[in-house]
């Protein structure tokens, strides 16, 4: 067996660099009390290293950009490293955080030697904008040591492997802190000095662990591989590094995630018609936007076409901070288009659905909404359109506020041309809102009006009366 | 228009709900004319001092009372929401005590009360107004019953307070109450339901709101208030929105609430006055008793002259209780051997001195007997008493046994919002990204007045809206100084004659154990009550293991008061800046100072403590000062007044009392407003505040025919000790401290190296530090070894060499080093496993043991003896008892002997030190630090010659008096080399600068007298040489 391991030492920082034009220095924290998790070359030439306090990174560096990671972002950027990878070879496995696996031996044929099998992956790697330090080991682990401690070859010599296998520093050789710590103080500064103990007395004064870690460098005990293969999903997110606020800057980054998509829909030879594209933003809900193509489709220009269609009608309600394009349903190249959707179901739920669907598809997405209250002391904004098939159950209802409120209110206020015949209730005073820019200042009343019915009117500052709603 | 009191108002102490400080309010109520104002926080009496001191000076009448929550419902389903009013002295008792109750029950910061705890209290002289419960949360029927139960208990003394914020529903809200108080037959009562002086205040108590509800504003809006209406309202707005009766209630309660702060009186503990004696023969007796210890050939007539007025202005005053409390304490200290000195102003007095609360011998000072307690100050006296740090828990433990707990608590220190906690909650309520906001922080020079903090925010992108940054500026702005939560006071007591809880309430601390009371210092200086500070001091401990050890040398016991006075010796090593280790005296920049002060006499002492402060630094006295002293400039005093407060330190104002005193002699303050200024220069609001007193104290002295420059100059210095300022009383007392030390160091090395190293962590240096200097000063120091040492260090042999202890040795438990020391045989163990068994051993012990070196005796080197312990096959115990026969396992050939620097390396690693050679030797004989001058040959360079250094960095310092200017001390193995680096220098090395751990530097030899400096041009670093070395750095930003 052979292996090849791939290393990604900084995956978050080349993942969110390659969307951003910026040079400016970029560290990646993590963690409550931040601390830097990544830093790029330009960060690294200014002192910044992984582990440093935010407090230090930024005296070092004051101009520097920062983004803090989210959980299990990743695991999500290991996978769409794997998802091309897999095109190469086909058992590979998972390493996280930062590693990839791949079993090189059964591809020498294939791919006509080693080198070219090497070749291969570190073209990939360019195509991706990726760095990563690649090493070639008879055993699973002795390929990630020596990757990880960028010490790799195009060779499968064993005696050059095992070589540079020794030459590793103690604190590269992957054992847990105590170990390392406990060989330091025997005065063992290189693997190779530790493999060099005789091995039964060594084996009696190192933990179960560090023996097994040992053995498996070596290949004398097995170290089980489980093969990883992709979902049947398609999902690629990007962050930005600054705030997007006009849809046109949306499609550069949009264009690369659709060419992944595309030479996916290629390697799979799938079609799809149905795509998901979230845009994430600083506060509130993501904007949800699905996009039907005619038919089947795989080519990017064609989703890109699309998505620029919708983002030229639909303006962005807020700056942008990131997006996701997601896409479960997968058409066989062949497949029959269409088909009876009202034929069999009989569930209300997804009749309904399927109605809505059908409304959508007629009308446009966004002429299908429904109401949702939201919590907010300013009556305009006291309530919301959402998107007539977002999903209720996962968002917790917004708790109504007390008050009397007319069912038709008015989306502008308009002046009050008269005195009211009647004043049933109020001042209620509502002043609200300052920290989003739309402060509202006024006094409610529910009159009666000369002709009878009933108005909610309110007085604002400047003492201007307004109709704002109905009561029935 | 009947007039108005508002009855229920909550300040900021209800914290993250009120929205203006308890002065705030005090001060709009008498504006809009109020009758009476009641502060009533949740379960507190935190803001009253504070209101109550606004108030002192207006006709309104504050009342005193607080607003509760139940957290059960004891009829329905409603929990009641009522705020209690103290009547009089025993109300406001009876309410401390069920604050106290509701406090006490739960964790720091919240409280719990139960509907059964309205019934085990008495409280039958609170008034309660009853909130009813909202429209929303239950029906008529629910909120009757649970304005029944409450009735029951309050049955005449019961109201419905009305609020009218003009919410959604009012006119049901209303009806509803007005039906309550028709079922019930009580009155109603208008009340505001205050969160804050004024509608401004409203999106201050929006972020509060939010951030008690840990969300950003967006999502706050359930917990939001609607609008800004609870705010004090101005009178004719009460009058259109209240009936006229409901109007007139209020102020019928508030004629009822006699109860006033003022009327509170310290009531002193009478434990410590014999039933026969009043407490001033008492006072009288004790005194008379220290006399004949202090002057055994008896009291010299003007002292006796002076203990006479003492205690004439003390039974005046009635602070005879006080005096004797902290002689009870100072008198247990001493039965426990536990060193301990008073220090304050009334510390300086020849009662102090008699009592033994101080050593200051007031008659070697003549000037320091006219700054006694003052008459006119209606404040009580202050004494810090400072006790051995590692035995000040029994001190409290003491007190506490004493007065018991009912009787005792610590002050409260009130945690407030500074910059950075206000910038950071603001930013977190309006949901700026927390990364940008600390990249904010980190970005703003916050000595660096002009900087423009909106522009900052813009440019940070934390929001693009400049509505929103200019907000986010006012938010920060106003939310600075907002009380965030109580703390313990670092050792002040409140004692008291009856239950302490019916004074003050009393709550949680975070420490387990400890009670605080509701009230910082400066609430109980207010309010005229007194505590007892109980302070911790390292240098005490270590004075008295010295002391100890000399006294073991002489063969007679030792103590302080046999410290020759004024030795020349002593004198010319701290001339020499030769005072690491030396209290007080022996910081970077004090070494510094002390060539160029030369002190020759005790008092030069105070003054050399009292000089290196910003405040002096900041108000350019420091060279003025120097240059009278050393003759290169006259001294001169504008008149007689002047000349007798500036006289001992050369004309120029260096201590704290001084700045005071020259406001009243040379600008005419009296002594209430000279007072004034001393709260303002001790705000900890440093910049800015002293500006209102800028016109008075220069028209003043313009008037008192002083020149212009003068007051500017004389005005400058006194805000320079706005900054901070030493007192005089307190540098007196430390001087004694000072002196005392450096004679231990200059006669006694061995002693007082050994006692400091025995009482770390304290002072300013390493233990690697004070070893090194220690060898400097011809101590022998030997290593760790198990077979020598024990836990402490200690000394060994006729020549008293310095005999490492095993508590250095990292990880290693004191109880394992103890029975090292208690079963070794006395030929010493042989090898590790019969240490490991004699002294029960665990195997982390032994590797401990092993990394250290410590066990030179039986084994070959560190690596053998670790390759050894590994070993997991341990010999059968039955075999190993016989002992005898045991076979030595051979060791290991193949494991590398430890070279030089892999056994320093593992000193440091193990000790945190070496007694090897230094690290920067090894690297010089290697050649890596060629062209380097070390510190010993940098004495002799000749200033301005362009030189090359390099060391360990074991201190960077950025201190606010110099500009920009950054120190860094760099280590090699002949002593400390200073170097300077300017502020354009720092901006282009910050890494070498903030990251290096051993540093090369081009530069610059600047000498001043016997003081060399490395202005420093260029940096390296070359911590590569050491990687692994890990010598800590003391950084000081």
């Amino acid at each position: 067996m052979l292996w090849l391991y791939l290393h990604f030492p900084h995956m978050l920082l080349d993942h969110l660099r390659r969307h951003r034009q910026s040079s400016r220095p970029l560290a990646i924290l993590s963690g409550q009390d931040p601390r830097v998790a990544q830093a790029c070359p330009e960060a690294r030439a200014l002192g910044i290293t992984a582990g440093m306090r935010l407090k230090t990174a930024l005296a070092l560096a004051p101009n520097l950009d920062v983004i803090q990671t989210q959980p299990g972002q990743d695991t999500q950027v290991l996978e769409a490293q794997a998802r091309w990878l897999y095109r190469c070879a086909a058992h590979i496995a998972l390493r996280p955080p930062d590693g990839l696996l791949a079993e090189v031996a059964s591809l020498q044929r294939l791919y006509g030697g080693l080198p070219a099998v090497w070749q291969t992956v570190a073209q990939a790697l360019e195509t991706h904008q990726l760095t990563a330090s690649m090493a070639i080991g008879h055993t699973p682990e002795a390929a990630r040591l020596l990757a990880r401690a960028d010490q790799g070859e195009c060779t499968a010599d064993t005696a050059r492997i095992r070589h540079r296998l020794t030459g590793l520093p103690l604190s590269q050789a992957g054992f847990d802190r105590t170990t390392t710590e406990r060989l330091q103080r025997l005065g063992l500064t290189r693997l190779g000095e530790v493999l060099a103990l005789p091995p039964a007395e060594l084996a009696r004064r190192l933990s179960p662990d560090a023996l097994s870690h040992l053995q498996k460098i070596q290949g004398t005990r097995p170290d089980p591989v489980q093969p990883w293969h992709p979902p049947h999903v398609f999902r690629q997110e990007v962050d930005f590094l600054q705030d997007i606020e006009q849809s046109q800057g949306l499609l550069f980054p949009l264009q690369r995630v659709l060419s992944e998509l595309e030479e996916e829909l290629r390697w799979r030879q799938q079609d799809t018609d149905s795509l998901h594209l979230s845009l994430r933003h600083r506060q509130g809900d993501d904007s949800r936007i699905h996009l039907r193509t005619a038919g089947p489709e795989h080519r990017a220009e064609a989703f890109l076409n699309l998505a620029r269609l919708h983002l030229e009608r639909h303006p962005l309600s807020a700056p942008v901070t990131g997006l996701r394009v997601c896409v479960r349903r997968f058409l066989a190249r062949d497949a029959s288009r269409g088909q009876d959707l009202f034929g069999k179901h009989s569930h209300p739920e997804e009749a309904w659905h399927t109605l809505a669907s059908r409304l959508q598809a007629r009308l446009g997405a966004s002429a299908l909404q429904r109401l949702v209250p939201r919590a907010d002391h300013r009556p305009e904004r006291a309530w919301a359109a959402a998107e007539a098939l977002g999903e209720p159950h996962q968002q917790r209802p917004a708790p109504v506020l007390p008050g009397h409120r007319p069912l038709w209110l008015l989306a502008s206020p308009y002046p009050l041309g008269e005195v009211p015949a009647a004043w049933l209730s109020g001042p209620e005073r509502i002043r609200s809102g300052w920290w989003d820019g739309q402060p509202v200042q006024r006094d409610y009343y529910v009159v009666q009006l000369a002709d009878g019915p009933l108005a909610w009117v309110f007085r604002d500052l400047r003492n201007d009366w307004f109709i704002h709603g109905w009561f029935g | 228009m009947p007039g108005y009191a508002e009855l229920f108002c909550v300040s900021n102490f209800t914290f993250l709900t009120g929205a203006s400080h308890p002065h705030e309010l005090a001060e709009r109520a008498a504006a809009l004319g109020y009758h009476a104002l009641a502060i009533t926080d949740a379960c507190s009496v935190a803001g009253i001092p504070r209101a109550w001191a606004a108030l002192k000076a207006q006709p309104v009448k504050l009342i005193t009372g607080s607003w509760f929550q139940l957290s059960d419902a004891p009829a329905g389903e409603a929990r009641p929401s009522f705020v209690l009013l103290a009547r009089t002295r025993k109300g406001y008792g009876q309410l401390c005590r069920l604050i106290t109750t509701g406090r006490r029950r739960a964790d720091k910061g919240q409280y719990q009360l139960h509907g059964h705890d309205l019934d085990s209290h008495c409280l039958d002289d609170c008034l309660c107004l009853w909130q009813p419960p909202p429209l929303a949360g239950s029906d008529a029927q629910q909120a009757l019953a649970c304005g029944e139960w409450l009735q029951q208990r309050f049955h005449h003394r019961f109201w419905i307070a009305a609020s009218r914020p003009l919410e959604a529903d009012e006119e049901q809200r209303l009806a509803r109450i007005r039906w309550l108080a028709d079922q019930l037959r009580c009155p109603i009562v208008a009340t505001g339901e205050v969160h804050m002086h004024s509608r401004e205040r409203q999106p201050l108590q929006d972020v509060l709101t939010a951030l008690r509800h840990r969300c950003t504003l967006d999502q706050a809006s359930p917990h939001l208030f609607p609008n800004g209406e609870r705010y004090l309202r101005p009178l004719p707005v009460l009058q259109r929105l209240f009936p006229e009766p409901w109007l007139r209630e209020t102020l019928r309660i508030a004629e009822a609430c006699t109860f006033e702060p003022g009327a509170l009186r310290y009531e002193y503990p009478a434990d410590l006055v014999p039933a026969n004696e009043t407490p001033t023969d008492h006072l009288r007796r004790r005194v008379r008793e220290g006399e004949r210890r202090r002057y055994p050939e008896g009291t010299p007539e003007r002292v006796r002259d002076q203990i006479r007025k003492e205690l004439a202005l003390i039974e005046e005053l009635k602070y005879e209780h006080y005096f004797l409390t902290i002689h009870d304490i100072v008198r247990f200290a001493r039965g426990q051997g536990i060193l301990c000195q008073g220090r304050g102003s009334a510390a300086n007095s020849v009662v102090c001195y008699c009592l033994g609360i101080t050593e200051v011998n007031p008659a070697k000072v003549e000037l320091l007997f006219e700054r006694f307690i003052s008459r006119d100050r209606n404040e009580p006296p202050d004494i810090d008493v400072d006790f051995e740090h590692e035995r000040r828990e029994d001190v409290i433990q003491y007190i506490y046994r004493r007065y018991t707990r009912e009787r005792a608590a610590l002050a409260a220190t009130v945690i407030r919002y500074r910059p950075r906690s206000a910038i950071r909650d603001v930013g977190r309520a309006l949901g700026f990204d927390p990364a940008l906001v600390e990249q904010l922080l980190e970005a703003i020079d916050w000595r660096d007045q002009d900087t423009d903090w909106r522009q900052q925010i813009l440019d940070k992108g934390l929001t693009r809206n400049p509505r929103i940054a200019d907000r986010f500026f006012n938010l920060v702005n106003t939310l600075l100084g907002f009380p965030r939560h109580l703390s313990q006071h670092v050792g002040g007591f409140v004692i008291s004659a009856g239950p302490l809880a019916e004074l003050v309430p009393v709550e949680n601390a975070a420490m387990a154990d400890r009670t605080v009371i509701q009230w910082d210092k400066d609430d109980l200086k207010s309010l005229g009550l007194m505590k007892v500070d109980v302070l911790a001091l390292g240098m005490l401990s270590a004075l008295r293991k010295a002391l100890a050890l000399i006294g073991e040398a002489r063969g007679t016991p030792f103590t302080l008061q046999d410290i020759p006075p004024e030795d020349p010796d002593t004198y010319a090593m701290l001339c020499r800046g030769d005072s690491i280790g030396v209290f007080q005296v022996e910081s970077r920049a004090q070494i510094n100072m002390l060539p160029r002060l030369r002190p020759t006499t005790w008092y030069d002492l105070v003054i050399q403590v009292a000089i290196v402060r910003p405040g002096p630094i900041q108000g350019d006295m420091v060279h003025p000062y120097l240059r009278r002293r050393h003759g290169q400039e006259p001294v001169a005093y504008p008149n007689d007044a002047i000349r007798q407060v500036l006289e001992r330190t050369l004309g120029v104002p260096i201590f704290q009392e001084q700045a005071i005193k020259l406001a009243m002699v040379a600008a005419g303050f009296s002594a209430g407003e000279a007072d004034q200024l001393r709260r303002a220069m001790a705000a900890w609001k440093a910049h800015g505040d002293l500006t209102p007193f800028r016109d008075k104290l220069i028209a003043g002295m313009l008037e008192r025919g002083h020149d212009p420059e003068f007051a500017e100059r004389l005005y400058q210095q006194i805000c320079g000790f706005g900054g901070y300022g030493f007192p005089e009383s307190h540098a007196a007392s430390f001087a004694l401290l000072v002196y005392a030390s450096a004679w231990i160091k200059r006669h006694y090395p061995a002693m007082f190296y050994c006692a400091l190293l025995n009482s770390q962590p304290m002072g300013f240096y390493s233990p690697s530090q004070l070893v090194q200097d220690a060898r400097r000063h011809g101590v022998t120091v030997r290593p760790a070894d198990v077979n020598h040492s024990q836990w402490q260090h200690t000394l060994e042999g006729p020549e008293h060499h310095l005999r490492l202890g095993l508590r250095l040795i990292r990880g290693l438990p004191a109880a394992s080093a103890e029975r090292i020391h208690r079963h070794r045989p006395r030929r010493g163990y042989r090898d590790t496993r019969e240490l490991r068994r004699l002294a029960r051993l665990s195997q982390r012990d032994m590797e401990c043991l092993a990394g250290a070196n410590a066990m030179p005796g039986f084994t070959r080197n560190r690596h053998q003896a670790y390759w050894e312990l590994l070993d997991h096959e341990v010999p059968a115990a039955l075999f190993a008892e016989a002992g005898e026969t045991e076979r030595p396992e051979p060791p290991c050939e193949q494991l590398p002997e430890p070279s030089e620097g892999q056994d320093i390396l593992a000193d440091y690693h193990s000790q945190g030190l070496s007694l090897r050679r230094h690290p920067l030797a090894l690297l010089r004989e290697q050649g890596c630090l060629r062209h380097c001058l070390t510190a010993e040959q940098l004495t002799t360079a000749h200033p301005g010659r362009p030189v090359q250094v390099a060391g360990l960095v074991t201190g960077r310092q950025r201190p606010s008096s110099a500009a920009g200017v950054t120190f860094v001390t760099l280590e090699d193995e002949t002593g400390n080399v200073n170097v300077v680096v300017w502020l354009a220098t720092a901006r282009h090395q910050r890494k070498p600068l903030l990251t290096a751990r051993l540093l090369h530097v081009q530069g610059v030899v600047e000498r001043e007298g016997e003081v060399v400096h490395v202005m420093a041009g260029k940096l390296t670093d070359l911590s590569h040489l050491i990687e692994t070395l890990p010598v800590r750095s003391r950084d000081f930003h």
